[in-house]
């Protein structure tokens, strides 16, 4: 029983895990909380859908497809609507980006209009029994998948040239532009890998969740849950946040009451921010008057 | 900015209180439909209220003003319908649950969690409240909602939408002009101060928490009243009506009039409650309207009709109000 939980709980953590990332990415280059990153992955999980059952596409090269298409359309979103307004007060970046997040939400109701969409089974695989434990295709793709990118994620930033680079910029914008760093590229390039990390999330959980254009907005809660349970703008942290996050839910939904699995993550956030608001491996930032 | 002069300064007192006297006699040129989306133009015209004075004049991001209309409706609607209290006598009550939800905002900000952290854990503060509405379930009816009992006002039926309008409108005018006071006076000087710059006003001996936290209480006190006439309008309480929507249809709305302005905050939610009544049958056109019209007054127009209105004449200056650059 307890093992079971916690392979729930890691897959479901996963998927987490790689939503705190993406929207950390965007935060560490251009200190934008995106409030529209929910439908960012809604529209992943859509993308996808339609190209496999309306397009008639094998998932692998759908969910590549769609990973691409959110990547420019996170670029473009950088470009056109939030560079504008990047030096304004935070009220307005906040609002720009639940608006985007908004288009995006009635696009995917104007097509689907109310409807709950399931997706065919794509990880055919027969579960593998281990003892007790029933280990499904899912997790394993979802929870592999994962590992695999935050692998190459992490080896990036640390042992390459480019991981220096994002260093520096998220260290200090200004500096890397005096070096001769094209920050405003970076910017666009960390919109593009934030939304189509989102997306990404979104494709893997669309084979296992039922589709609906509102779907985005939980996955929005539990990302900045785990982030802020991590600590805001660590790297690390959103992806430990995640796991934990997804982990605890499952815990407190067996142990405790079901109803809960809902509201963890909302528990997490007030207790998390009244308590040790820099989280786990965050550094300590709090504004005093 | 031009400040307005000492006449036109009266003038606009006369406006303040001709506009009410006028808007008596709407219920002459309505129908049942349009008497109703007129009544719905009052309450948002309350919520947008409460909400700008928090993120335009306080320039706090918090996002818990959908649960203050929450707490307020169904704090009106449990007393109503289960204790037997009048309606209009819960709507000060509903207020004050409104109020005492925006101490536990202010709480958050006042311990040091402000900006994205502030948006955040008052959002979680929304969800985990709308989460209690549909658990509560001997006190909420869970998603069946909670129905308001039949009632007479001075022997009319409280469910004539126009008996409802005049109860509406006192309410309404009653608030807007106590805010727009308030927000004139020394004190909404001060809120202001603290938005520019909270250590340069903490360093004139202006207490800055307690500046926030007046500022919160009173706007959960308005948008809890109105939560109450919510309640009242539609009739039958769903835990649906609070959320994620409401709050980005009260966004738009604040936005649309213009930041932190009175008058934008009466423009916009009259604009936007009429609109999308039109887009109903359209499923999702609702939200790319929303989301449309948010990103282009964002671009273009940064500070809503209001500002509009204020290039046009000074009548319209509100006192001691500043252009956020």
């Amino acid at each position: 029983m307890f093992m079971q939980l916690t392979l729930s709980g890691l897959a479901q953590g996963a998927i987490y895990a790689l939503i705190a990332l993406s929207l950390t990415v965007v935060y560490r280059s251009t200190t934008v909380v995106n409030f529209g990153h929910g439908d960012f992955v809604m529209a992943g999980a859509f993308l996808s859908y339609v190209l496999v059952v309306l397009g008639g596409v094998a998932f692998l090269p759908a969910g590549a497809l769609a990973v691409v298409a959110m990547f420019v359309l996170g670029v473009l979103f950088n470009r056109g609507l939030i560079r504008p307004i990047l030096g304004g007060p935070h009220i307005g970046l906040a609002l720009m980006c639940i608006a985007g997040g908004y288009v995006l939400r009635g696009i995917a109701r104007m097509v689907w209009g109310r409807e709950v969409l399931p997706m065919p089974p794509v990880f055919d695989m027969p579960p593998i029994f281990f003892g007790s434990l029933v280990i499904t295709g899912d997790a394993i793709v979802i929870i592999s998948t994962v590992l695999v990118l935050l692998l190459c994620f992490f080896g990036l930033l640390a042992l390459t040239d480019l991981g220096k680079m994002v260093q520096a910029v998220y260290q200090s914008p200004r500096g890397a532009r005096l070096i001769g760093l094209n920050v405003d590229r970076f910017n666009d390039v960390s919109w593009g890998v934030g939304a189509a990390l989102g997306a990404l999330g979104g494709i893997l959980v669309a084979p296992v969740t039922l589709l609906h254009p509102d779907l985005g907005a939980s996955f929005l809660i539990k990302g900045f849950a785990a982030m802020t349970l991590g600590g805001f703008g660590s790297l690390g942290g959103a992806v430990l946040g995640g796991v934990l996050l997804g982990v605890g839910e499952q815990y407190a939904g067996a142990y405790l009451d079901s109803s809960l699995i809902e509201i963890t993550a909302y528990v997490i956030i007030v207790l998390v921010l009244f308590v040790r608001p820099q989280g786990l491996l965050g550094r300590k930032a709090v504004v005093k008057v | 900015m031009q400040m307005p002069t000492a006449r036109q300064r009266r003038l606009r007192t006369i406006l303040f209180w001709a506009v009410p006297a006028i808007l008596l006699l709407v219920p002459l040129g309505t129908n049942a439909y349009t008497q109703f989306i007129v009544n719905g133009m009052l309450i948002s015209t309350l919520v947008t209220l409460g909400f700008t004075i928090v993120i335009g004049n306080l320039g706090q991001l918090a996002f818990a003003n959908t649960a203050f209309f929450g707490i307020g409706a169904y704090g009106s609607a449990i007393l109503a319908a289960k204790l037997g209290v009048p309606w209009l006598l819960t709507i000060p009550i509903a207020g004050v649950f409104g109020a005492a939800g925006g101490f536990l905002a202010s709480a958050a900000a006042l311990r040091g969690i402000r900006s994205y952290y502030l948006a955040i854990i008052t959002l979680a503060f929304g969800e985990l409240m709308r989460w209690t509405y549909l658990h509560a379930r001997p006190l909420t009816g869970g998603t069946d909602g909670l129905p308001m009992p039949r009632e007479t006002l001075f022997g009319v039926s409280l469910t004539d939408d126009t008996v409802k309008y005049f109860v509406f409108l006192v309410v309404t005018v009653l608030l807007v002009k106590a805010t727009a006071n308030l927000l004139a006076s020394r004190f909404g000087r001060a809120v202001m101060a603290v938005r520019e710059n909270e250590v340069a006003t903490a360093s004139l001996a202006i207490p800055t928490s307690r500046v926030i936290l007046v500022t919160f209480i009173w706007s959960g006190f308005v948008v809890g009243c109105a939560g109450a006439l919510f309640a009242r309008h539609i009739g039958h309480v769903f835990p649906e009506s609070f959320g994620m929507l409401h709050l980005i249809a009260s966004f738009a709305m604040v936005l649309v009039g213009g930041l932190g302005s009175v008058l934008g905050a009466v423009l916009g939610a009259v604009v936007l409650t009429a609109l999308p009544e039109y887009l109903r049958a359209f499923p999702g056109m609702e939200e790319l309207f929303f989301g449309l019209i948010v990103a282009a007054v964002l671009v273009a127009l940064p500070m809503g009709l209001a500002s509009l209105l204020r290039r046009m004449s000074p009548i319209f200056v509100e006192r001691f109000y500043r252009e956020a650059s």
